[in-house]
């Protein structure tokens, strides 16, 4: 049992990387704090692994870590905003977008 | 028998986290990738902690295991909309 | 009278699930301090999000396994399209008329969002825009029956439509 568990926290760590590869490239600001709420999902799973293999009151820090991650991009969120500080619903309609994601699906 | 069960659903847990990842890099466009990220990764930590529950030695650390997981559903329902409705936004953007 | 029924279930339901956060979090130690934190922390809940809508708890827990099995339908069916070399998809955009008041819509964009295919970003003009990963998979089929099940967790009247 250590020994998988051992595994599984280094696998999940191996995806995480790939998360990384995603906040290099972006290319959108979007795309980069998606790739960081992933990170947060995951840190959470590894701790409760880690929780299991060593010390049952890492649940505690995982339990923080998941309340961080969605407060940061709560902070993201508000600083994309037109104004820095808002609601994004505040943004122009979004006419323009109907369509669009057609085209877009093409040239991946 | 409760190590099998914590074998299992992990397993299965990692699959999801790792589709996850496939899709936000595969994806072709942000809003495909956003799906693959929300709903991959919640149902992947979701295993996990399933998993470990087998593990545990008291209730009290099962309830917990359950508020982390409600909470990071309730995280990702959310913050997903506004991570979107940023996207679209962004976007949008001359 | 009707307010002040609103009001007391929510103080109820809300003592009941910030306890609830309390006992999980300490493993039942501390319970004095944990009434009064709870007492705090429900009155704080109060005054900054007042209830405006008479929340029936069972129908809410009733609603759980659906929300889960349709999760877990959304998770297999990313996982499927992710790991399939041609992915098969066809992103596309919905708009979504619904009379649900605000917090409502709110909850209804993130259960879709972790349903199969449809992903909520905002609103606009009380319409939901629902973002979906294959236009061709029929998956705004289910957003009318959440939407429905949804109204009757809050006791939501729908307006009769035209």
């Amino acid at each position: 049992m250590t020994l998988w568990l051992h595994t599984l926290a280094i696998a999940l760590l191996v995806s995480l990387g790939g998360a990384l590869w995603r906040v290099w490239r972006g290319p959108s600001q979007a795309d980069r704090m998606m790739a960081a709420q992933l990170i947060g999902t995951g840190g959470v799973a590894v701790l409760m692994v880690l929780a299991a293999l060593q010390d049952w009151a890492l649940l505690v820090v995982a339990f923080a870590l998941a309340t961080l991650a969605a407060l940061a991009a709560v902070g993201f969120v508000k600083s994309e905003s037109p104004d820095g500080a808002g609601d994004p619903e505040e943004a122009p309609p979004v006419k323009k977008m109907r369509g669009t994601g057609q085209d877009r699906a093409q040239n991946g | 028998m409760a190590d099998i069960a914590t074998y299992v659903l992990t397993g299965l847990g990692l699959v999801f986290f790792i589709a996850g990842t496939v899709g936000l890099i595969r994806f072709p466009d942000q809003f495909s990738r956003l799906h693959a990220l929300t709903k991959g990764d919640n149902l992947g930590l979701g295993f996990i902690a399933l998993g470990v529950a087998f593990q545990t030695e008291t209730w009290a650390q099962v309830a917990m295991l359950l508020l982390i997981w409600g909470l990071a559903l309730l995280a990702a329902g959310t913050v997903s909309q506004l991570v979107a409705r940023a996207a679209v936004s962004e976007s949008q953007k001359p | 009278m009707f307010r002040m029924q609103i009001f007391w279930t929510a103080l109820f339901h809300r003592s009941l699930l910030l306890g609830g956060v309390w006992t999980s979090l300490t493993g039942a130690e501390a319970l004095a301090l944990g009434g009064l934190v709870t007492a705090l922390a429900v009155w704080l809940s109060l005054r900054l999000l007042p209830a405006t809508h008479p929340l029936v708890l069972w129908r809410a827990v009733r609603h759980i396994p659906r929300f889960i099995a349709g999760s877990v339908d959304g998770g297999v069916d990313v996982a499927r399209r992710a790991f399939s070399p041609n992915m098969r998809l066809r992103p596309g955009w919905l708009e979504v008329q619904t009379d649900l008041p605000d917090g409502a819509r709110v909850v209804l964009g993130g259960e879709l969002s972790l349903m199969p295919g449809t992903l909520a970003a905002g609103s606009e003009d009380g319409k939901l825009l629902v973002h979906v990963l294959d236009t061709d998979a029929g998956f705004d089929n289910a957003i009318p029956r959440e939407a429905e099940d949804i109204a009757t967790i809050i006791g939501h009247k729908p307006k009769a439509r035209p």
